[in-house]
């Protein structure tokens, strides 16, 4: 039986694997695809709440549209930060990103 | 209605699955571009959730931009900042550092979980009668929200020219 619990579980899930890759992981691009994983659990969430109204109303999937394209500006900057900051320092390890460390 | 009379538990069980799946993978995956493909597929998961829920446009835009637009770029980024192979090696967590980012989400994603659970019998449990029409949402945009579409147009704008004057090689 397929409720609005099962997708939010599901969206939890999907949570908790991207904190643990922002926790964890050290390579930028891995960090980068932990946020996209987060703000895809988001937008699961937004999609099953409207559709479980009643009577169903668009504005979650409206709220969606904005987050997904917010996400690929996102993806854009973030791609073009990472290019520079390997450009600069040859790495993309963020431990060994630490000029700014006081 | 549909084709091929599938039941929806086991397309939603499919469906979590090839998301999770697809998601641990992008994330553990050895090499970066296997964990690119795998984030591709995380996200044809989540697309099919939307068609699930009755947003077939969300679904076409989940596959048009996140797989068609953000994982390229993700591969084309990684083409460009991968020098040798075995710099990925390095990704592993240090000792300890692992096993508290497992407990924080593990702590997270259950407490959300419960707190769902606990809550269901008051949430709607069958999927309300009538569905959304695809036509509604272009109106609703428009007319609603017609100041936020504006903003969105600005912000992309910024981005694009912010990303070009980013990635911008100085000669």
């Amino acid at each position: 039986m397929v409720t609005l619990v099962s997708y939010i579980i599901v969206s939890a899930a999907l949570l908790g694997i991207g904190v643990y890759g922002l926790s964890v992981k050290r390579n930028a691009m891995r960090i980068l695809f932990a946020i996209e994983i987060i703000v895809n659990a988001a937008n699961l969430n937004f999609a099953a709440f409207t559709r479980y109204l009643n009577p169903p109303q668009v504005s979650g999937q409206v709220i969606v549209f904005y987050s997904i394209a917010a996400a690929a500006m996102e993806a854009a900057v973030g791609l073009a930060l990472i290019l520079v900051a390997f450009r600069l320092n040859n790495t993309i390890d963020v431990r060994k990103l630490n000029k700014l460390k006081g | 209605m549909a084709l091929i009379d599938i039941p929806p538990d086991l397309t939603f069980v499919a469906l979590a699955a090839v998301t999770i799946i697809g998601a641990i993978l992008a994330l553990q995956a050895r090499e970066l571009i296997y964990g690119a493909v795998a984030l591709a597929i995380s996200f044809i998961g989540v697309a099919g959730f939307f068609v699930s829920l009755d947003a077939p446009y969300l679904a076409m835009l989940q596959i048009a931009i996140y797989v068609g637009a953000i994982v390229v770029l993700i591969l084309f980024t990684i083409m460009l900042v991968r020098r040798e192979v075995g710099e990925e090696a390095k990704d592993s967590p240090q000792s300890g550092e692992g096993s508290v980012g497992l407990w924080l989400a593990g702590l997270l994603s259950l407490a959300i979980s419960g707190v769902a659970a606990l809550a269901g019998p008051n949430m709607p449990s069958t999927l309300p009668s009538g569905s959304l029409p695809v036509s509604e949402l272009g109106p609703t945009l428009a007319t609603q929200y017609p100041i936020p579409l504006i903003i969105l147009a600005l912000l992309m704008s910024a981005t694009l020219i912010g990303a070009l004057v980013l990635a911008k090689v100085e000669r």
